[in-house]
């Protein structure tokens, strides 16, 4: 509903901006202004496409001059050189940016181990590579740079100007409502969660490949794009006018001044970035702009990195007073400088208003006790138990949404002699292992028996050297998580990885996305609170993982597996570091998960907890299954008994 | 021949590359910065070599007397900065690259746009080579070849041998545990940056020597400096100078075989399928 109310608003913008160039002779206003605006919708159109992939993903990329480039070429090689009209040109350049970002896309994100700084500097290399294929290529540059000529249109566009801006704005409110769109849906939270912790999305269901393809399409299609009508906009392109580090120092300082997690964050940056360099350069600093912007970008990384937005929404009200006060003050003046001058002032008031006063609030926050303090309380502040009759309404809805398309006693997982090695190291030597509908599998063993391993061979993190894992009769060997996931596995960290920038409810409403319900943004934020109902935490749904303890993120963490409507979820280690009232709530919360239908794989140290649990046990000892059956007849056992507790006190 | 001379002559050009690379290949491995702005370190350390050599009229070798303790400080200071800001490895790299932008636009304002050379009379190496039957070595890439040797095997044995050595590189293991045992990272931190700035001296006073310089050269250098820095094996000495000295000679010999302008390429494809192979870089022991 929000959504289309906004993508509604967006196409009235559109028509009131488009009005501008009608407007602007009866109003009087000049036409350096309408160039003016022109290049910030240019920048906005270059900072969202950034921001889709590297502000939302946190994928950093410095290859931003390799769209621009590639849509600019486009444009001057075929309207330039052959004479094809200019507005074929811009779909054109638009999908070889396309396909030149999917080709890198398709290259570094196929990389196990690509870490942000890789991307990073493989990006980087990108536009160069580029710079020399054209200066030496002569049906593309040769290095004599190529003239764009006025095409022709119809002339109800009016000037030139009017028709680049126009161009401009269009473009950059297009790359806004796409921003703006996956903002308000299921895409935009995917990239969210990538930027959080990206295996824990793979493995709840999110298919972050996919998720980074199209991101990085984005940013390439909208960035090629608006280059095609930069190249008819300056006229005249050359290697060193449209590769460089200047577009990607801009995009980026532009995005992080702005904010990067909001889709007005580069529309914010552009704007005042834009205005920052035309009045530097007017005022003849022309050569010290990107110092200031290069030192611009040094500061806030350091100081504010999380953008002007966000500080424009804690204090809306100061920050606009500082903006309308001294532009209107200048105004009524009169005596100094023109409009620009005087948004520039007010711009710079509003910045310091912004940023300043947080700078000396955060220093003072350093100093008191942090979450970290908060875990060290021995007893949490106020006991998370929920009222039992709400608890068990919630279990009651729960299993009633089971869909049990398997036959109730087929397994559900089953693994067929399994072995794993990492290098030399043989950590499973062929275990076979079955979970069965409605049970609780304690998992136990000594440290190194191959517990987790196990666990991440059934979840897919792990690629098993050999043997076969079926879950609800399907081989997941060498299925990405994502899928496995959507088979019906959910697992929990040992150490609770939540979404960092996400509430206690979003974090649950991902796995309501991405799991296998597969709701709407809206419908899984109001679904999440039945399960943040199952584990107690329905208090805390609006707090920040960093503000809740250890105890409560472990029960978020079942929340989120519980969430992904699992029909089997693999606790490893959950209880691990609580105290003991601490865990009989846990114990509970476990049992109410299993009444909601979900078998449950327990990895667990603690016996006490797994003979509370588990329907049947199985004891690992180095890679190998020691025993299995009943809790209480298997912990007999000699061989388990000297496996825990040494040979010595089996004599 | 033409192909062993190119191979030899690109290995040598090698030498100046590992030697951009191992102040940042080091940094970046053992305190967890990467540091775009070492290129505008070596960029002022050119133009500081330039100007010394022009306007006073010394040795371009000489002007290391002024220009190591210069960027010496230059670097240890900007370590040090990044530790007092606790900026994490990535917010590195954005931070440095606003830092190298600006210093580049500053040399630009200083010393203008264009090209800038020193003279034929205050710079004698530029002209010389060596001649080894049909094999000709210029003097600039022999000696920058020879100062690589000698920095990245003086790096290696004071990374092994001595005391600050060996608490960078337990550092570089487990901070906090290196922390626990005494190891005040700030200062050491603060020593490793400014022997990277020293270093970045040297390469840049070898740039100055050996051809013209203009303030966008930095840019030059990216791809082929990072490329050996990952293919070196990130914090690996030994390993950088091997890597400079392969890419080196491969775009040598790709240059003369095809065309100048297809060796970027040609590495650059290389490069992603050595991170697609080996990740951690062409040298590295595996380690399970």
């Amino acid at each position: 509903m929000t959504l289309r109310r906004g993508l509604l608003g967006f196409a009235a913008l559109f028509v009131a901006l488009a009005l501008l160039p009608r407007v602007r002779e009866p109003l009087d206003i000049p036409v350096s202004y309408l160039v003016f605006l022109g290049l910030i919708w240019f920048w906005t159109a270059q900072a969202t496409s950034w921001n889709i992939l590297s502000g939302y993903s946190g994928y950093f990329s410095f290859g931003q001059g390799a769209f621009l480039a590639v849509g600019a070429y486009t444009t001057a090689v075929l309207a330039g050189r052959h004479g094809l009209d200019f507005f074929l040109t811009i779909p054109i350049g638009g999908v070889l940016s396309l396909l030149l970002a999917l080709g890198i896309g398709a290259l570094a994100f196929r990389l196990r181990s690509l870490r942000g700084e890789i991307f990073a500097l493989l990006t980087l290399a990108v536009p160069f590579v580029l710079a020399s294929l054209a200066l030496v290529n002569t049906a593309i540059d040769g290095g004599q740079g190529i003239i764009v000529r006025l095409p022709s249109y119809p002339e109800f566009l009016g000037s030139f100007q009017d028709l680049v801006y126009l161009l401009f704005m269009t473009t950059g409110l297009a790359a806004l409502a796409v921003a703006f769109a996956m903002q308000q849906s299921r895409f935009g939270w995917a990239l969210f969660a990538i930027h959080d912790a990206e295996e824990v999305a793979e493995g709840l269901g999110v298919p972050t490949f996919r998720h980074k393809m199209i991101a990085i399409g984005l940013n390439g299609l909208f960035g090629g794009i608006a280059g095609c009508i930069f190249a008819l906009q300056i006229g005249f392109v050359a290697v060193q006018s449209v590769f460089g580090l200047t577009v990607p120092l801009f995009v980026i300082v532009m995005s992080v001044l702005g904010g990067r997690r909001h889709w007005v964050g580069p529309l914010l940056g552009a704007a005042v970035i834009v205005t920052l360099q035309d009045r530097l350069s007017a005022s003849g600093f022309e050569g010290w702009s990107l110092v200031v912007l290069g030192a611009v970008l040094a500061a806030l990384v350091i100081l504010a990195p999380e953008g002007l937005y966000a500080r424009l929404r804690r204090r809306p009200l100061p920050v606009t007073a500082a903006f309308v006060v001294p532009f209107v003050a200048f105004a009524l003046l009169g005596t100094w400088g023109d409009p620009l001058d005087w948004a520039m002032a007010g711009m710079l008031a509003a910045a310091v208003v912004a940023f300043v006063p947080s700078i000396r609030w955060e220093r003072r926050s350093d100093r008191r006790p942090g979450p970290a303090a908060a875990e060290m309380s021995p007893v949490p502040a106020s006991p998370v138990t929920p009222a039992p009759e709400a608890a068990d309404a919630v279990v009651a809805a729960l299993s009633a949404n089971r869909d049990d398309d398997a036959s109730p006693d087929a397994p559900i997982v089953e693994t067929f002699d399994v072995t794993k090695q990492f290098g030399g190291v043989r950590a499973l030597q062929g275990v076979s292992f079955t979970v069965r509908p409605g049970e609780i599998v304690g998992l136990v063993g000594p440290n190194g028996s191959g517990k987790t391993t196990l666990v991440g061979l059934m979840s897919g993190t792990l690629a098993p050297t050999s043997g076969d894992i079926r879950v609800g009769g399907v081989s997941i060997v060498g299925l990405p998580p994502h899928r496995i996931a959507h088979l019906g596995v959910a697992r929990t960290y040992q150490i609770p990885r939540p979404f960092a920038s996400m509430t206690v409810r979003d974090n649950v409403a991902m796995s309501l996305m991405f799991g296998r319900s597969g709701l709407s943004l809206q419908a899984a934020r109001a679904a999440a609170a039945e399960h943040l109902e199952l584990v107690g935490l329905t208090r805390r749904a609006d707090a920040l993982p960093s503000e809740i303890n250890l105890h409560e993120r472990q029960l978020l963490e079942m929340a989120r597996a519980v969430a992904q409507r699992p029909r089997v979820l693999f606790l490893d280690e959950a209880l691990a570091g609580l105290n003991p009232v601490e865990i009989d709530n846990a114990v509970t919360v476990v049992r109410r998960i299993h009444e909601s239908g979900i078998a449950i794989v327990v990895v667990e140290h603690l016996l006490r907890v797994v003979n509370q649990l588990a329907t049947r046990l199985v004891v690992l000892e180095q890679g190998r299954t020691l025993a299995e059956g009943d809790p209480r007849v298997v912990m007999r056992e000699p061989a388990v008994v000297r496996a825990y507790l040494g040979s010595a006190a089996d004599a | 021949m033409t192909v062993l001379q190119a191979a030899i002559s690109g290995a040598l050009a090698g030498g100046l590359y590992a030697l951009m690379a191992v102040g940042l290949s080091l940094t970046w491995g053992m305190l967890r910065v990467i540091n775009l702005t070492h290129f505008g370190l070596i960029l002022v350390g050119g133009y500081l070599t330039f100007e010394l050599a022009t306007n006073v009229g010394i040795n371009p070798l000489l002007t290391l007397v002024v220009t190591v303790p210069v960027l010496f400080v230059a670097g240890a200071a900007l370590q040090w900065a990044f530790d007092r800001f606790g900026l994490t490895e990535f917010n590195s790299l954005l931070v440095s690259f606003g830092l190298l932008i600006a210093t580049i636009q500053v040399v630009s304002n200083v010393w203008s746009a264009d090209f800038q050379r020193m003279s034929a009379d205050v710079n004698p190496y530029a002209t010389q080579s060596l001649r080894l039957g049909p094999l000709v070595f210029p003097a600039p890439t022999l000696l920058a070849f020879l100062a690589a040797l000698a920095i990245v095997g003086g790096a290696h044995l004071w990374l092994q041998r001595t005391y600050p050595g060996r608490a960078l590189r337990a550092f570089a293991q487990d901070r906090t545990i290196a922390a626990a045992f005494g190891i005040d990272h700030v200062r050491l931190g603060a020593l490793l940056g400014g022997a990277a700035g020293a270093s970045a001296a040297v390469a840049g006073m070898l740039v100055a020597v050996d051809r013209p310089l203009t303030p966008s050269t930095p840019f030059e250098w990216f791809g082929i400096v990072f490329a050996v820095v990952i293919l070196g094996g990130i914090g690996n000495t030994v390993g950088t100078l091997a890597a400079g000295l392969l890419v080196g000679a491969l775009s040598g010999v790709v240059a003369t075989v095809w065309s100048p302008a297809t060796s970027p390429l040609v590495i650059f494809s290389l490069i992603i399928v050595a991170l697609l192979v080996r990740p951690r870089g062409l040298f590295v022991r595996r380690v399970t």
